[in-house]
């Protein structure tokens, strides 16, 4: 597969939410604006990029008895890594992000990829396949926080849209847990409307 | 066995080059996180105490010592210590600065208030919580409850459905209550303690804050408690004790 294949490939073909329905925890959890879907998807691509340079890096010398433990050591050094130089050189953008950096560790985006792309392909196809899913999660993190915030709250990324008389008395159910799931409903059934559509869906 | 051993060393390779490299990294980020949370403590008392303070005056903090101060945050596992503002022209102080722990929905939120020397509320910020983002997060934000608290003392801090002069935000009373009730129980602490002037808490003796543990178990049927609150509403009553 060509570069531009493995880039592309995570965000439509097969997109970790909408196509392979993985890292559901973190997406319904942190979608309630936009600005969090922002900083939650940039994160994880962070930590994804990097976990499947290292993963395909070593592909060969990890046993693959123990490779599961390897990779959680991995994807969890990063993890805290991240948290740590972000608490102290990037203070403010820390304190925004703060309850979502742990929760990477737990999505399971990072540890399908390191286990089903990264650790049988080289090391330039797992990085553009790195910010290829990471930039598919992000995507569809901002569509269903943007509705959730837009119905829920009446703004999109804290600006003001559906005005003040919305914003008084707005759907909240959008914003709370069972709002995500609603839409996300709605989401994935658009998805397969697209995909029938095109014949050949399964 | 040989194979057991082999992955075994792998493991505690790994585990062991993760280890250093988080050590290494630690070592440099903690002294400089250390630092900045001082630094963020510093900053947040010099906004809280703005308002004792005239145009320009530059207010010092020292913590003290106050005998017979009894701790209202017990059950949060904090204590409640209680920092003199003082300024060139009144030596002697012209207000408080503490922190107020109140169990919210999701986390002990931390407030701290700055309140005069009349134990009238001066000015206060959220120091920490992790409540519902979209909910009960939006307390930190502008024109929300927190600001509706400056100029209020300890019977008025209540929220409106309790018998106060706060009206609670929409949707997330646990976290509106938390935060009030917790102020008000510093406030009570200090002004038993004797902290405070009496001359400004004539309200205190006259009017009594109607702060029975009854009134948090009409909350659920209250207009604007929503679906935040059903699951939890037993948390509350460990805020309302004092």
């Amino acid at each position: 597969m060509s570069l531009a294949k493995d880039l592309s490939n995570g965000i439509y073909r097969e997109n970790p939410v909408f196509k392979l329905a993985l890292g559901m925890c973190p997406f319904l959890a942190v979608t309630t604006s936009v600005e969090n879907a922002l900083g939650m998807g940039a994160a994880a691509t962070f930590v994804l990029v990097c976990s499947n340079f290292l993963v395909s890096l070593f592909r060969n010398l990890i046993p693959s008895k123990v490779r599961i433990p390897c990779y959680i050591v991995i994807i969890a050094t990063f993890v805290t890594l991240v948290d740590m130089v972000m608490n102290a050189y990037l203070p403010d953008l820390h304190k925004s992000l703060g309850i979502f950096i742990p929760l990477i560790v737990v999505n399971c985006i990072i540890l399908g990829r390191a286990e089903g792309f990264a650790n049988r392909n080289p090391v330039l196809s797992s990085l553009a396949d790195g910010i290829g899913m990471g930039a598919g999660f992000t995507l569809a993190m901002v569509i269903l926080a943007s509705f959730r915030e837009l119905l829920g709250n009446g703004t999109w990324l804290n600006m003001s849209v559906l005005g003040q008389s919305y914003s008084s008395q707005p759907l909240l159910i959008a914003i709370l847990s069972p709002g995500a799931f609603i839409l996300l409903a709605f989401i994935l059934g658009f998805f397969n409307v697209l995909e029938n559509r095109k014949g050949g869906g399964r | 066995m040989g194979e057991m051993i082999k992955l075994g060393v792998v493991l505690m390779l790994v585990a062991l080059i993760a280890a250093v490299a988080l050590g290494l990294v630690n070592s440099q980020t903690a002294p400089i996180i250390a630092v900045q949370q001082e630094m963020a403590k510093q900053e947040a008392m010099s906004r809280v105490a703005l308002n004792l303070v005239q145009d320009g005056d530059s207010p010092a903090f020292d913590s003290i010592a106050v005998e017979g101060l009894e701790n209202p945050y017990a059950s949060a596992d904090e204590l409640l210590s209680v920092v003199r503002v003082t300024n060139d022209a009144h030596p002697e102080g012209i207000g408080f600065v503490f922190v107020a722990y109140g169990k919210g929905y999701s986390s002990t939120i931390q407030t701290m208030v700055a309140v005069d020397s009349d134990g009238i509320i001066a000015g206060t910020t959220i120091l920490y919580q992790s409540e519902t983002p979209g909910l009960g997060a939006n307390i930190e934000q502008p024109a929300r409850l927190i600001t509706h608290l400056d100029g209020l003392d300890a019977p008025d801090c209540m929220l409106t459905k309790d018998g106060g002069r706060i009206d609670s935000m929409t949707g997330c009373t646990i976290t509106s209550r938390a935060v009030v009730n917790s102020i008000r129980e510093g406030l009570e602490a200090m002004e038993s303690a004797g902290l405070f002037d009496d001359a400004g808490m004539v309200g205190w003796q006259v009017d009594p804050p109607p702060e029975q543990d009854e009134s948090i178990e009409e909350a659920p049927a209250a207009s604007d408690s929503t679906m935040e609150e059903t699951p939890d509403v037993g948390a509350v009553s460990e805020g309302g004790s004092l």
